[in-house]
Parts: structure tokens; sequence; C-alpha cells
């Protein structure tokens, strides 16, 4: 990776681009640069200065937001209004929808996906675009926008994000039940997301310690004190983990597996792994080897998953992709970005 | 049924066999419309495919003539969507209506896309679950028309929309090729975008979804209904606001204006709703039996401070049933009013409820026009619904040109033009007012990526290439997605 530019504005960005740099990649605070398959030679385009809220309206619950804002300083923002933006993630906003990390905390509460409006972008030529509205639902035109939740920032450049936000719960309270055997662990869970309103965060942990299932429950505070007396919860302080790092030499993946194929899948694998509500997981495993030999128990179990923490080679292999959607991807991509700009 | 006569009928009727092709021209009357009566225009067919394999069969053939089609549910779109030009032919998808899969632990179910929306949950009821997405439609809309859509529903507030719904696709692209997007697990495999989200929402542009994997959501502890009556609309909004102001996010918060509360008392649908009142707000609760009765409270200070002129709760689900009668039936209501119905589908913040409703009476006045309110306060997306008369041109032209001056104003506001209808061949004029001609072209491409021969419902969701200034780049850009041109392969 060549020496980083730092756009100021929707418009250098553009400019920039329409300049032709050579091949982008595109970077909020750097904070995932370590997840992404290698971009050999390409520039390292910053969008961390771009990182104003340019308006929050409290009664309709929508803001809009340059993609370079830190996260803690949009729910700082938040907060004064009894707001939230009701998903996990921290890094930039862009960076938080573009790389879509481990999702939301339950079945029931609200998706990244479901949280992004619309937006105003710059395609990789310097053209720029508008998607979807600032309100809270709107059908008008094809929803471009949503290309950028997991996109990895290779499809386009979000400027502006139009989100939806929700009220803060007027009572949580987190908990967290440690030292259980898989088979506990995975009816506790289970229990847990078939809850009238499931725990939002909600993960199941195991480690060289066993297993462990935390979570929050957040609504009226006479429902949370109910619920963790009646399912005896223990009380515990927040912990969640965003992200599992890699051992010293070892190797992290991250996917997608259905929580009722846990009891037959964890057992086949080794290292330490997080379980989101929503199904979304991480695997740290000790040697590449180790990584190569859980993708096809993975793929046997029905999961989806690629190699996100490794060597830079490594990362991005996965489990395969569905050929239909492989091709579609591919024919996106040129549409979007037919020179190849974005890495 | 005729014989057909052209090679393509023949070659229809060799996939399907002869009870599952139309061609004869008075058979296909009930396939000139949907829901949007103004766009009128008989297809050159219509096919009725049974299985993925069957509709990949008949786009093949298609596609290899360069005809034309349109996908097609129930037809209660509202914005002329699946409605089909002379030369093309209809995909009715209403015979492929298995739900396919019901998976309780994970919360999820596979249905074809000829599901009923309302079956779907009446066949997880018995599991305590059900699907959240409830457009007015529910009893005879599709699963597969509500994701082309992106349908909404009165509970979307609260559960969000079809998109926030859909894990994944099966989906027949225009070529008769198979593409797989999303999955039970997830919306999105590690790595991919969320094609789903993109997809969902298409109106039937981006090709046949033949399997579709839905969420499916526990039922709640208690509901409670709640409606409270309002001398005039301006107490009805304020009473939103004050509601969504406290941090309360209700299942529903529906609206109804004075006009449509006597169109209701007048129908079939009737409700008990108070015929004096300008307004009635309806509000439903959801959720831990504690929490609903606390916030029950809530509301109920809300309204009263407003001076709601009377405020019911529905004590049981026949109670309940009887208060959303009034408003599930309030379009079929308007029926009596005229022999057609436009219905406008523009969203505003929900702040600006109570100057957009003002600014779109006013424009009412000034044409003329009959003119309802029934609409999503909490999602500020509203339902100006003009009665007029088809057959008058002058009443036509009025009707047109009120709801071109709504849409204006729902933009003007910080809106949109659409909320859950769509923009079908109704809207093509008016989407120029969110977007300028080259977000279109943006969407151009996107769309050239599933269909880059535009056979997919053409002349739908996007205004014509030429209008959008693409006519002289569109061979360029089609060649460039489907990897015929300069970059990476």
């Amino acid at each position: 990776m060549t020496a980083a530019l730092e756009p100021a504005s929707a418009d250098e960005l553009a400019a920039l681009l329409r300049n032709r740099p050579g091949r982008v990649r595109l970077a909020g605070s750097g904070s995932r640069r370590d997840r992404l398959p290698p971009a050999d030679g390409a520039v390292e385009v910053r969008l961390h200065r771009l990182a104003g809220i340019q308006r929050l309206d409290a009664g309709d619950q929508t803001c809009s937001v340059e993609p370079g804002l830190p996260r803690e300083r949009l729910d700082a923002a938040l907060a004064e209004k009894d707001l939230e933006l009701p998903c996990p993630g921290g890094g930039t906003l862009g960076g938080l929808f573009a790389h879509d990390p481990l999702g939301a905390g339950g079945p029931g509460n609200v998706a990244p996906r479901s949280l992004l409006l619309g937006l105003e972008g710059v395609l990789a030529d310097g053209t720029r675009f508008r998607s979807g509205a600032r309100v809270v639902k709107s059908v008008a035109g094809f929803d471009v926008h949503k290309l950028l939740v997991g996109s990895d920032g290779r499809l386009f450049a979000a400027t502006l994000l139009h989100l939806r936000l929700r009220p803060r719960p007027p009572a949580a309270a987190w908990f967290r039940r440690a030292g259980l055997e898989v088979a506990a662990a995975c009816r506790l869970f289970q229990a847990l997301r078939a809850q009238p309103v499931p725990p939002a965060p909600l993960q199941l942990r195991r480690t060289a310690d066993g297993c462990a299932v935390t979570g929050r429950f957040a609504g009226r505070a006479a429902y949370v004190g109910e619920r963790l007396r009646a399912l005896e919860l223990p009380e515990h302080t927040p912990d969640p983990v965003d992200h599992l790092a890699a051992p010293a030499g070892g190797e992290v993946l991250a996917g997608i597996v259905l929580p009722s194929r846990l009891p037959d899948l964890l057992p086949a694998l080794a290292g330490t792994f997080v379980l989101r509500g929503d199904g979304r997981f991480e695997l740290a495993v000790a040697s590449p080897a180790a990584a190569d030999a859980a993708l096809p128990q993975l793929a046997a179990h029905g999961a989806h998953a690629r190699i996100a923490a490794a060597a830079p080679a490594r990362r991005g292999r996965g489990t395969p992709l569905d050929p239909g959607a492989e091709h579609l991807l591919a024919r996106l991509r040129r549409a979007l970005d037919p020179d190849g700009v974005l890495a | 049924m005729l014989r057909p006569v052209s090679n393509l009928e023949r070659e229809l009727v060799r996939l399907l066999g002869a009870q599952r092709v139309l061609a004869d021209p008075d058979s296909l009357l009930a396939w000139e419309c949907d829901g949007f009566t103004v766009h009128r225009s008989r297809p050159r067919a219509v096919v009725q495919p049974e299985s993925t394999a069957e509709v990949q069969a008949v786009l093949r053939l298609l596609h290899a003539g360069r005809v034309p089609f349109v996908p097609r549910g129930a037809g209660t779109c509202l914005s002329g969507g699946p409605t089909a030009g002379e030369r093309a032919v209809v995909i009715d998808l209403l015979r492929m209506r298995q739900v396919l899969a019901i998976a309780a632990d994970d919360l999820y179910a596979v249905v074809q896309p000829g599901v009923v929306n309302l079956d779907l949950t009446a066949a997880v009821r018995h599991l305590g679950l059900h699907y959240a997405p409830d457009p007015s439609s529910q009893s005879v809309c599709t699963i597969g028309g509500n994701l082309a859509e992106n349908s909404g529903g009165p509970h979307c507030l609260k559960y969000g929309t079809t998109a926030d719904h859909v894990l994944g696709a099966l989906v027949v692209l225009p070529d008769g090729r198979l593409a797989r997007l999303g999955d039970p697990a997830g919306p999105r495999p590690p790595g991919v975008p969320d094609l789903p989200g993109l997809f969902c929402g298409s109106e039937g542009t981006f090709g046949i979804a033949t399997e579709i994997t839905v969420r499916l959501c526990r039922d709640p502890e208690s509901v409670r209904t709640l409606l409270a009556a309002f001398a005039s609309m301006r107490d009805a909004c304020r009473t939103v606001s004050d509601i969504v102001g406290r941090g309360l996010v209700p299942a529903a918060l529906e609206v109804l204006d004075q006009s449509t509360i006597r169109a209701v008392e007048a129908s079939v649908y009737r409700a008990g709703y108070p015929a004096g009142a300008a307004a009635v707000l309806l509000v439903e609760l959801d959720g831990p039996e504690s929490s609903t009765a606390e916030e029950l409270e809530e509301v109920r200070a809300c309204a009263a401070g407003h001076a709601a002129l009377r405020i019911e709760l529905a004590s049981d689900p026949a109670e309940r049933a009887r208060l959303w009668k009034g408003r599930k039936g309030a379009f079929g209501a308007m029926g009596r009013l005229a022999t057609d119905l436009y219905v406008l589908d523009g969203v505003v913040p929900r702040t600006r409820l109570e100057e957009a409703l003002a600014r779109i009476a006013a424009i009412g006045e000034r044409h003329g026009v009959v003119l309802n309110n029934v609409f999503h306060a909490g999602d500020g997306n509203l339902h100006p619904n003009i009665s007029f008369d088809g057959r008058d041109a002058d009443q036509t032209a009025r009707a047109m040109a009120a709801g071109n001056e709504i849409l204006q104003v729902c933009v003007d506001l910080g809106g949109s033009i659409t909320g859950e209808h769509g923009v079908g061949s109704e809207k093509l004029d008016h989407i120029g007012m969110m977007f300028s001609p080259t977000d279109l072209e943006v969407m151009a491409r996107v769309r050239a990526a599933f269909d880059p021969d535009g056979l997919c419902n053409p002349g739908k969701a996007l205004p014509q290439r030429a209008a959008c200034a693409e006519v002289a780049k569109w061979p360029q850009m089609v060649a460039r997605v489907l990897g015929e041109g300069e970059g990476p392969a």
C-alpha cells in the first residue's frame, strides 16, 4: 500500500477519483485494515476527515452523517437526545456499514442493513450519486445504498449516510452465565433467542474455560428485572466482543451459521468461538492448517465463512459462494467500477 | 381458450401445456392492469409456471427470442408495476404457492412467490410465530409481490418493511440463469454485499424469485389496541409526535381523517368510529405484558393531553379486530365514492405531518377533487386518496395534476414520492423530483447487471433510458457490465 490521501469533503474525494489515482483502497480510521485482502500498489484513501453530523432530527429519529465520523462521537450526540443507533460495531460509521461487523444482537433486533435509509456516494470514476432517502420509509428507485453493507468499500464510496435511529431503552441490564457445557450453552442461547423480546446483544462464547452466554435485556425496568429473575441470569458488567484477535501464528474465520446447527458443529471445531444472536460467528484457531481444516467442517454444517484475520495472502479465502451470486457480484462490480479502481 | 397462433405461443404450450398458457385476447382481460387502473394494457400472453425449472425454461425461451416479460403475483400492486405492454408475456406466479420449509428453531420459512402473505402467518401460527410485514392487502397479496415492491404495512413502524424480513431468495435471472442470494443463516454471507436487500424493491425488473427465505417473528406476549378520536387533525398529529417523543415504539400508529371515517362507517367495513370526529388515531402496542400496560397509560395520557374526544381500548381480540376492520377496509370503503381511486403514497418526516396535510388539503381544494387521507402516521407515510371517475377526462386530469403536486410537497418537505407502493409505471414522471439523471443512470447500471437486455418488466421503476439521458452511453455500459469492455473480469 502506498501513501494515504485524506480528502476533507465529498467534492475533494470526487475530484481525487476523477484524477484517476490508480487503484484505491478506501478506509475510515483504518481499524479494519488488517481484516481485508491485500491491495498491493493501491493508494489508501482515508475518509476520516469527512466526520460531520450534517443533520440530527430527533423528532423523526433520523440523522445524516459523514462516513469518517467515529461511532463514539455519534453515540454521544445521540445520547443527548435519548436516542441510539441500535447496532453494535465501532470505528467510523462508514467502516461500520461497509464492513458490517458481527451484525445485530438477536432476532427481532435491528441489523445494520435496516438502519441505512439512503446515502450520497461517489463512484470510482468520481461520479456523485444518491440512493434511498432521509425518511424512514422510501421505495423510490433501486436501493443501491444496500450494496454498501458488506461491500468492504469495493463498489463505491459513501460520502453521507442517512440513518434510522431508535429511542434509548428506559432500562437495561447485562447478564452472563459461565462454566457451561456446549449442549447446555446452546440450549440457553436458543431459549434466549426465543424470548418475546430477545436480549440484544446476545453472545455465546466458547474458550478454553468452557462456554458462557452473555447478553443485555433492555426495555421497561419491570420487564428487565422480571426476565433476569425468571431465567435465573446473574447480572454482569458489559463485556461484548466485537472481534476475536488471532492468536500468535493463528487466524480468525468469520461467517454465518444457523444456531440450531451449533450443538453438532461446535464439538467438531477447535479454537475460541463467538456466536451472535443473529447467527454471525468468529472462530480463532491456532494455525493456518487449523483454519483450512475448519472450512469444510463449517460448510458441512451449512455455515458460510471466510478467513478474516490472517497473513494478507490468506485473507478472503473461504467456503464457496453460490456461482450465480458470484456471477452477479462480478457484473455489479463492472457496472459500478468498470476499471477495477476500488481494491 | 383459442388455439395458440404464433411460434412463441406454440413453444410456451410445449413447455407448460395448453391449460397454463393464455393467449386469447378475451381471457387476458384480468391481466390488463393492477390496482392502478389508470394504466391499462393487455399482454401478449400469460403463462402460469409451477416450479423453478418451468420459470427457467420459459425465461430461456423468451430471452432467446428477445421477448419482454413481466412477473406478476396477485395484481394488488398500486403503481402499475405488473401491467404488461402488448409485446410482453406475463409470468403469473399464483400457482407457485407452496410453503417449502418452516424452521421454528431458527425462525425462518422458505416459500414460493405465490404464497399469500396472510397464509404464511396462518401456516406458522400454531408455533407461536408470525410473518410481520402486513400490507393492507395481506389477505390476497403474495410474498413474491411483497418482495418485488418491498411492501410495508401498519406494523412496519416497529418491525420494518419486507426488506428487513427477507434473508434470501433463489432468483431466476432474465437469461434463465439461477442465482441464490443470501442464506437462511443470514442475508449476507461473508464477503458479499447485501444482494437480497438490493433485490427487494426492484419491482420485478431484476429477475423472478422462485424461493424466498423470510424471517419469522415470535408472537408478542400481549397486544393492546387503542383508538383515540380528535376534533382536529392537528390534535391527532401532535399526539403522534408526543407518543414518539416519549420514546415509545408502538407496533402501529395509524390515522384516518374525517372523510375516510365517514366512508368507512357507511360501508361494510363499519367499525364504530365516531362519525363526528375530524380524525381517529389507532395505536397498537405489543410486547411483554408488564411493558404494554405501562405504555398504554402513557399513550392514553398523550391523547388526553391533546383533548381526545373519545379514547377506546380494545378489551379482547374481537374488539381489536373491529377497530382494525375500519382501517384495513378503508381503501375498499372508498370504492363507494367513485368508480376510480388514485392512491398516493408519499412520505414526509414525521415532524412535518401537520404541515404536509394542510398543504395537501389546499391542493385538493384548488383542483376540486374528492380527497381522503388514511396514513401510517408513525412512519410519516401518507396515503392521500383521490376518488374520481376515470371515464371523465377532466376528472382524471385533475386527479393526476393534484397527485403530482402532492408528491412534490412530500419531496419539498424532505420526503419521498413512495413509501411502499413503488414507482411502477405510475411515478415514472415523478422520480425526477427525487433523483438527478446521474442518480438514475447509476441505478440503470445496477439494473443492467441483472438484465442487460432490458427484457424484465421494461419501462417500470426507472424512466426509459432516453429520459435519463443515457441512450447514447447504453451500449458501451452494457458491454462493460457483460465483461466485453475494458476492466477486470
